[in-house]
């Protein structure tokens, strides 16, 4: 392997290691209190909704712009998610909406 | 570990290793294309596992950048591991620093959106998590290698692969919402991260949102608390 690429290989997992394991490493050896143990509850669907909503409004480059492919796949899999509780399913449906809207426009 | 519990981590993967084996192999193409050999992307995929990050890091170095801009880039995207690897940290309370090494070293995104869509399952179970992680990990691996040494067979744009991640994110979202003022949160967080997003660059959205989204959910709580149907 190239020396500036194996450089580059390390340094990247290095930092993308660090963030993964400091809170892990201390967090549990210490008690939360409560009212943190209470933020951090609300995490996931915080984060969630900041990966999901971005995705539909802004396009490849960054800039806000209604993904309109990404949009309307997105509706019917909310509604199935939201009755059906299926990862699977909903993986699969949204793969064949967005599929199927290629063929359209 | 236990083997029963490691299986049915693996068996929650599936859903993941159906987005990551594609994406994968969108990446280990893009890798190709900017002159990385296929020993080069398999061991990004092996040792980073950030899928995000390996993309932008393709990109930099198809532009001619030096290895120094690429690994501060990666690190501010990572950053918002922090708080997923502090959300779980709440369930392996006293684990062997061995074990959580091991588990952070694997933490993505998806793999921390399935284990936090029933929490029951991995609490003081590391034998799930690290099923569940491992599997998603070697689809990633076997996407990006296969991607780099057969690239051309299949259009990763068709099949309606792009939505193949994004579907699943909104089910695990979907997943998460289990009292009404979750929703609200869900509501807040659009608006909060749709804002950032436009105003500032990178990826700091994620992390405000997370921490603003968070606080204004304390606050509905408490106020649902005093009035009693919290």
């Amino acid at each position: 392997m190239r020396h500036e690429i194996l450089i580059l290989i390390l340094g990247m997992t290095l930092v993308t290691f660090l963030p993964r394991f400091f809170p892990m490493a201390f967090l549990t050896r210490w008690t939360l209190p409560e009212r943190v143990k209470k933020g951090l509850e609300y995490f996931p669907i915080s984060i969630l909704s900041a990966i999901v909503f971005p995705i539909l409004f802004f396009n490849g480059e960054g800039r806000m712009e209604i993904q309109s492919h990404y949009l309307l796949s997105a509706i019917p899999v909310f509604l199935f998610a939201w009755k059906v509780k299926s990862l699977w399913g909903s993986v699969i449906l949204g793969m064949a909406i967005y599929w199927g809207l290629g063929f359209v426009f | 570990m236990d083997n029963h519990q490691f299986k049915a981590g693996a068996k929650a993967a599936l859903p993941i290793v159906l987005g990551y084996l594609p994406v994968g192999m969108a990446f280990g193409v893009l890798a190709r294309n900017a002159g990385l050999t296929t020993w080069e992307a398999g061991s990004m995929s092996l040792l980073i596992y950030a899928g995000a990050s390996q993309f932008i890091a393709v990109e930099m170095i198809s532009k001619g950048m030096v290895w120094f801009p690429i690994v501060l880039t990666t690190f501010f995207i990572n950053l918002r591991h922090l708080l997923m690897s502090s959300t779980l940290s709440l369930y392996f309370n006293g684990n062997r620093i061995q074990t959580l090494g091991l588990l952070s070293a694997q933490l993505t995104d998806e793999s921390f959106a399935v284990a936090m869509s029933n929490t029951s399952k991995i609490e003081n179970r590391p034998g799930y998590l690290f099923g569940l992680q491992i599997t998603s990990h070697i689809a990633w691996i076997t996407g990006s290698v296969g991607g780099a040494l057969f690239g051309g067979l299949i259009d990763h744009k068709s099949y309606g692969i792009p939505f193949a991640l994004p579907a699943l994110f909104i089910c695990l979202l979907l997943l998460q919402i289990r009292k009404v003022h979750h929703f609200y949160i869900m509501v807040v967080a659009g608006i909060f991260s749709l804002f950032f997003k436009w105003a500032l660059p990178g990826n700091w959205y994620i992390i405000l949102t997370a921490f603003l989204a968070s606080g204004v959910g304390i606050y509905i709580s408490s106020k649902l608390k005093v009035e009693g149907i919290g």
